[in-house]
């Protein structure tokens, strides 16, 4: 089959299978959840020939789908992947059936509302990695936050409606912002070239000034900012998480945050490049903040999935260090990081999840020496555990170390203090393993604790395979980035040099500024 | 200019001063009495024999409403009228256009005398 | 000097003189038919809305004035004719259901919608500041009557009479207005009128501007601008529910059409005059708007600062004045009648017998005692929030374009903050919904196939608005 519209089927194939589930019985609740596994499955299998058959070497844009959409206002259905998006479109589709079969048993009720969310939501999320088109990413950007506020708020725990309202809001405040910019980027093309379009491609080409660079560059990072999230907008995280259900917690985790990453490398550098430059000081030292704070807190959390949640915002610097240190090999490590920490903080998210089924409490002190029951369990759990924290072998070794490797060579001091953020990593993450699973035997409810059953197994599995894979052989999956991210490093070399010749334009002016754009 | 103004302005200031002075005076200086004869309500000098408002019937408000759309309605008859010798000559157009009006008025008679507007029990 | 009437004339107001004839027909048959055959009424009434549908297929094409001015038909009419007629066929279909479970008399209420509705075909139609007047008090009147159905419920009766005087005090504004202008230019013909302003764009004479700003007071009422907007939550609430449903999205189209008429097209040329005043205005009405439905835990009262919330978006159409005014105003008022419409059909249902359950807490739960109505309320609420992928959000986006096309950047960034402080409260709507327990166990009565077909049309249209805008965009441009 053509590429092309392969990548069309496999986006929509989940709303179809939504379509699909709305004629199931509410009663069938095995069927409904094996229909759902089968969708998400078949997207998965389906968007493999994708990645085979992407060529790494190029950096354009491959599997391009172009057709008119609105024609009166200029906005299309242009999608396609390139080097940035092609691995999280993989994550994705990977994480869906996964997400699914976490939920087999731990929702209970309205069984038939929740699986058509998470279909749904994953038609979402594809469409957000392929939009080329503003307006068609901001659509599916926002109505991707339909099913998770719902997913968030109806089978969330005890708090789940002030985490869901918080959840929207938070992002809502950012997209809103960004919305107008997009409009502004509208008109400010239509007045360099005479054409209304929201195609980013061509949005690509012009030369924006300096000076307004700044502005639509900060609405544009305060919606990604707030994704992440970074260090001040990071606060809608721990609710979100500790709230929603082990799948939405997975999905957020791996798919939902790399989203306002993802939104960096293909918006806000390419489309702002000055402005980028000008700005990366303050979002390095933001990073580095955020790994910090967030491994900090991380230590002193009660609650393993709050500490999870926490070392989010930490794993998360890493990638923006990576991303804003703008050298090739920081970028690839903040992609590959991006993947990793869909990986890595998925699988924690799952393996929690797993052992607050067993005990509906995710206390660390009501635990200790689960190691002794559940052998299976605590094996895996290390493993994930170990990568989380970047041990070599494993893919966040990897990630972390090409990031560090890439700002070292630009920004030497914030390598050093990201370094200090991994230490603490291992510290969080190991003291909680040893709490959890060592140590004697100590509560009775913890005696009859049951080992993994097959499918919490193979749940967990296919995940480590990509650990180690990641870990080991790298090339299979930065190849694919190489070329795409050389190139926006070139575009960032150049702005770097522009930017000195740029006379610093007095931005201030386009606050009060009216008129046609 | 405006200066020709200014004596009305002054003719305004002095008859408005004076307006306010005779009240403000009276009020001042009059000798106050206050008996319940005095207060009672004056009616050419004879004792009230009841309260001055009166409650109608509601009746008496729907016949007046009514009175009031038909009777507005017939102002459009007389330029209508005053025109139509004028207007004839341009076809039967203005004829059809009253007997349109009336109908419709009619129509709004009906309606009224089956929804019971007229019948006063 | 000879009046012609010919055909052409008549056909430029087919669909109103459908209507009108329709109205007055109802009337008689609702006192003349046999007691049995009273029911037969509401669908007498869409057959008339029907047929005048069919007749607006007539103006198609049609460009130009008729009845010696008076009347224009032009592509912005034939769409404001079918936006109005929809608006009343689904308003009866919400009735059909309602009045069954009122002990209210309706005998009266097909007439007056029909009565009304060519009241706002009259005032989207016109040519001159008369016709505008004469179609805005048919329109008024009627509504006024509308307001006070349940004779026997003060709120009805407070609706009626707060709306009358109050509209009444507005239109005392509007008249003044119109005659400071014909004062002013020697007609009242929109053309000459839009003339009279080219031709002194640099210097107006300050009674003109006095009778623009009088006449903005007029309509702003009738669409509840703030601070004209005091009306709004008390007639909303008092009135029947098809009632507040038809005049939330008819009134509000109408008075936006005469906008439309007046200010944009009319004195577009003075634009640089108008447009800061209505700036201000348009942030006002959304702030307050907003913010206050914050607070309300009335679903009538809610909708009804949402009204007044939407009432400032559409301004921010209309502030921009330029090429892109009309067709984004015309757009938001075609989707904001498939929302309002669809969220007071689902009230209407919920509401049951004498609008006991008006309350947001009588939402709890019905996500799954009565998952269907849940979910439209759902889409509905979502597209007033201005969530993609529904028409609501492109209906937003297409305005705060026009806005930002003329350059009023800082206007559409608080029209967009404006629309996420939206978000909260209808989000609340959902959450009651889907996320709480039902507070009593009393099982809502099944939909009706009346409100049944509104809600399925308003869920339809907004999707299909929202994904596929194209067509109609292209259509309105």
């Amino acid at each position: 089959m053509e590429m092309a519209s392969l990548l069309n089927y496999t986006t929509f194939l989940p709303l179809l299978g939504a379509l699909i589930l709305l004629m199931i019985p509410k009663t069938e609740e095995v069927l409904i959840k094996s229909w759902a596994f089968f969708v998400t499955l078949t997207t998965f299998l389906l968007s493999l020939p994708l990645f085979h058959n992407f060529d790494g070497s190029r950096s354009s844009i491959q599997f391009e789908t172009i057709k008119s959409w609105i024609p009166s206002i200029g906005a299309g259905y242009h999608v396609g992947l390139d080097g940035i998006s092609i691995l999280l479109y993989l994550l994705t589709t990977f994480m869906m059936p996964l997400a699914v079969l976490s939920s087999w048993s731990a929702i209970q009720n309205r069984v038939k509302e929740y699986m058509l969310a998470m279909l749904v939501l994953e038609t979402g999320m594809l469409g957000v990695f392929i939009s080329l088109d503003l307006l068609l990413f901001y659509i599916f950007w926002e109505t991707m936050l339909i099913p998770m506020y719902l997913l968030i708020g109806v089978w969330g725990g005890p708090r789940r409606i002030y985490a869901a309202i918080k959840f929207v809001l938070y992002t809502m405040v950012g997209s809103v912002l960004m919305l107008v910019a997009i409009l502004y980027l509208y008109f400010l093309h239509y007045n360099f070239t005479g054409v209304y379009t929201f195609d980013l491609l061509q949005i690509y080409t012009i030369d924006i000034p300096f000076g307004l660079q700044l502005w639509l560059f900060l609405a544009f990072a305060l919606a990604f900012a707030i994704k992440v999230p970074m260090f001040p907008f990071h606060t809608w995280l721990p609710d979100a998480h500790v709230e929603a259900p082990t799948a939405g917690s997975v999905i957020l985790a791996g798919i939902l945050l790399k989203m306002g990453t993802y939104g960096f490398l293909r918006f806000n550098l390419p489309l702002f490049p000055e402005a980028s430059v000008h700005f990366a000081p303050l979002f390095l030292v933001l990073a580095v903040i955020g790994i910090l704070y967030g491994a900090w807190i991380s230590m002193v959390q009660r609650d393993i999935k709050k500490l999870v949640a926490y070392s989010s915002v930490s794993h998360l610097g890493f990638v923006m260090l990576g991303v804003f240190a703008f050298t090739v090999p920081s970028m690839q490590g903040g992609l590959i990081q991006m993947i990793n920490h869909g990986l890595s903080t998925g699988a924690l998210f799952l393996a929690v999840g797993m052992i607050y089924e067993r005990r509906h409490t995710r206390e660390i002190r009501e635990f200790g020496g689960v190691t002794r029951v559940m052998p299976v369990f605590a094996t895996l759990f290390l493993i994930v555990c170990l990568s989380s924290l970047g041990l070599p072998g494993t893919n966040g070794f990897v990630g972390e170390f090409l990031i560090l490797v890439g700002s070292f060579q630009v920004v030497p001091a914030f390598a050093v203090l990201a370094t200090v953020g991994i230490i603490f990593a291992a510290v969080y993450l190991l003291w909680m393993f040893r709490r959890v699973m060592f140590g004697p035997l100590t509560r009775e409810e913890n005696k009859n604790l049951v080992d993994l059953n097959g499918r919490e197994v193979a749940t967990l599995l296919p995940i480590i395979v990509f650990i180690f894979w990641i870990g080991f052989y790298p090339r299979t999956f930065l190849d694919k980035t190489e070329a795409t991210i050389s190139r926006l490093a070139g575009t960032m070399e150049k702005a770097r040099a522009e930017l000195h010749l740029e006379k610093q334009a007095p931005y201030w002016k386009y606050l009060v500024w009216k008129g046609n754009p | 200019m405006l200066l020709q103004y200014i004596p009305i302005l002054v003719l305004s200031v002095i008859a408005l001063g004076f307006a306010a002075a005779v009240l403000i005076l009276t009020h001042v200086i009059s000798p106050k009495v206050k008996d319940p004869v005095k207060l009672t309500v004056y009616e050419s000098g004879l004792p009230p024999q009841m309260e001055a408002r009166l409650r109608y019937p509601i009746r008496f408000f729907v016949v007046a409403m009514m009175f009031i759309l038909f009777d507005v309605e017939v102002i459009f008859i007389y330029p209508w009228a005053v025109v139509y010798q004028q207007f004839l000559a341009y076809g039967s157009f203005i004829f059809w256009e009253m007997l349109l009006f009336i109908a419709v008025l009619f129509a709004g008679y009906l309606y009224l005398y089956k929804r019971g507007a007229f019948k006063w029990e | 000097m000879p009046i012609a009437i010919g055909t052409t004339d008549l056909i430029s107001i087919l669909p109103i003189a459908i209507v009108s004839l329709f109205g007055v027909y109802l009337l008689l048959q609702s006192v003349f038919a046999p007691r049995m055959n009273r029911i037969l009424i509401p669908y007498l009434g869409i057959l008339g809305v029907g047929l005048a549908v069919v007749g607006n297929f007539f103006l198609i094409g049609m460009e130009g004035t008729a009845f010696e001015g008076m009347v224009r038909v032009d592509r912005l009419t034939v769409v404001l004719n079918f936006l109005f007629l929809i608006t009343a066929a689904l308003s009866l279909l919400i009735t059909i259901s309602y009045h069954e479970g009122e002990h209210v008399e309706f005998l009266e209420f097909t007439p007056l919608v029909l009565f009304s509705t060519a009241g706002m075909m009259v005032m989207g139609s016109a040519e001159s500041l008369m016709t505008i007047f004469l179609g805005l008090e048919t329109m008024s009147i009627a509504l006024y009557v509308m307001a006070g159905f349940r004779r026997t419920n003060r709120h009805s009766l407070e609706a009626a009479l707060k709306y009358f005087l109050l509209g009444a005090f507005a239109t005392g504004f509007l008249l003044y207005g119109m005659a400071l202008t014909y004062g002013m230019v020697g007609s009242t013909n929109l053309t000459q009128i839009a003339q009279y302003f080219t031709q002194n764009a640099l210097d107006v004479p300050l009674v003109a501007l006095m009778g623009l700003a009088l006449i903005i007071i007029g309509f702003g009422f009738k669409v509840a601008l703030v601070p004209f907007h005091m009306w709004t939550p008390d007639v909303y609430q008092g009135s029947p529910l098809p009632v507040t449903a038809y005049m939330a999205v008819g009134a509000k189209a109408a008075g936006f059409a005469a906008i439309l008429r007046v200010i944009s097209l009319s004195a577009f040329s003075i634009a640089f005059q108008w447009s800061e005043i209505l700036w201000v205005l348009a942030v006002l009405t959304m702030t307050v708007g907003n913010v206050v439905a914050l607070v309300q835990d009335n679903i009538k009262r809610m909708l009804a600062y949402s009204s007044i919330a939407h009432a400032g978006y559409i301004l921010v159409g209309v502030v921009a004045s330029n090429d892109q005014t009309v067709p984004s105003v015309v757009f938001y008022l075609i989707v904001y009648l498939f929302m309002n419409l669809g969220a007071f059909a689902v009230a209407t249902m919920v509401a049951g017998q004498n609008e006991r359950r008006v309350n947001i807490q009588y939402y709890r739960g019905l996500g799954y005692t009565q998952p269907l109505l849940a979910l439209a309320m759902a889409v509905f609420m979502f597209s007033l929030a201005g969530f993609p992928p529904t028409a609501g959000f492109i209906g937003k986006f297409y305005i705060f374009s026009a806005a930002l096309q003329s350059g009023y950047v800082w206007l559409v960034i608080l029209g967009v903050i404006n629309s996420l402080i939206s978000v909260y409260y209808y989000l609340n709507v959902v959450v009651a919904m889907y996320m709480q327990q039902p507070v009593d166990e009393k099982k809502i009565a099944p939909v009706l196939p009346g409100v049944g077909v509104v809600i399925l049309v308003a869920v339809l249209g907004i999707v299909y608005l929202g994904i596929f805008p194209g067509t109609m965009l292209s259509v309105l441009r």
